[in-house]
């Protein structure tokens, strides 16, 4: 397993980062179950599970930093270092396929089709890529990236077909979170990437909340 | 040539016709006004008195369709709904 290098002055920042966008994507899944309950619509349940799924990654990614910059801070034993790294990898492989499940869910809702099997192909091959590669954390940013692009490919689809505003917010929103994971690539040899993928996630989420801020005071 | 209606929007349009004339609409109004097949109107309507959106009345000639609360609040949050879906491409 390898580690993605981060600054010392971050300690903290970051965990305060994800926590932020532990809670954005929260809102936004559980505001699209609740479009997904008015309306039935199965595009909003998929939607909702999966920023939920990130969500829920986002909140294990805090703790896992948080305990860690505690545990530095503090210092601590051969025995308690050993509990902390064993609980160290269950939680970022738990981030990881979070992440990457929520990510391929994503996908597969653009997909507009109603196939499980297609669904659990796509998962299977994207967690299967994941487990088998030597350098895990950087194959996750990489099919994360490949799936983003996709993704981003689809917003700028639905941005050019409405050519409203808050398509576009939506759109530029995936595309920072891109740029973010493309950024986190190079954070294993480079610490300074680390912050800027962490910020340019910081703007990702930030523009996806306006944008569920703008939806929700038009009502 | 106008685009094809999503669900959403054909939901909202029947209500829409329903909470027009709330109450004394019978069901031939509402399919002409709705403009669908004679078909997915029963598919629509079914659904919506199943869900809780509609409320049937019989009365000594025919039927009348009325809205319950649950289809009021569907009116009051469509705009909210559809700027929802459309912007994190969730339309169908």
């Amino acid at each position: 397993m390898n580690y993605a290098i981060v600054p010392h002055w971050f300690f903290g920042y970051n965990v305060l980062l994800e926590m932020l966008f532990f809670a954005i994507t929260l809102l936004v899944g559980a505001y699209a179950l609740k479009i997904y309950q008015i309306s039935g619509q199965r595009q909003s349940k998929l939607f909702g599970i999966s920023f939920l799924m990130i969500s829920a990654s986002y909140f294990i990614q805090s703790v896992l930093n948080f305990a860690s910059s505690y545990s530095m801070a503090d210092g601590c034993n051969t025995q308690t270092m050993s509990l902390a790294y064993t609980l160290n990898i269950a939680g970022i492989y738990a981030q990881m396929l979070l992440f990457t499940v929520g990510l391929v869910t994503l996908a597969y809702m653009t997909l507009r089709i109603k196939n499980l099997k297609a669904y659990f192909l796509f998962a299977a091959i994207a967690i299967g890529t994941l487990l088998a590669s030597s350098a895990k954390l950087y194959f996750f940013y990489i099919i994360s990236s490949i799936l983003l692009i996709y993704i981003s490919f689809f917003y700028l689809r639905n941005y050019l077909q409405s050519r409203k505003a808050n398509a576009l917010i939506v759109f530029i929103g995936f595309l920072f979170l891109l740029f973010a994971k493309i950024h986190f690539i190079f954070s294993i040899n480079h610490g300074a990437f680390y912050v800027a993928g962490h910020l340019l996630e910081f703007v990702a989420y930030v523009l996806i909340l306006i944008n569920l801020i703008s939806v929700i005071r038009r009502k | 040539m106008s685009k094809k209606r999503g669900r959403l929007q054909i939901i909202y349009d029947i209500l829409s016709v329903i909470k027009e004339k709330n109450g004394k609409i019978k069901p031939t109004n509402v399919l002409y006004k709705s403009n669908l097949s004679n078909q997915m109107f029963q598919e629509y309507m079914n659904e919506l008195i199943q869900k809780g959106f509609v409320l049937e009345k019989d009365t000594k000639n025919s039927k009348t369709y009325s809205l319950t609360q649950k289809g009021f609040d569907y009116l009051n949050k469509y705009q909210m709904i559809i700027d929802f879906t459309n912007s994190f491409g969730l339309g169908e």
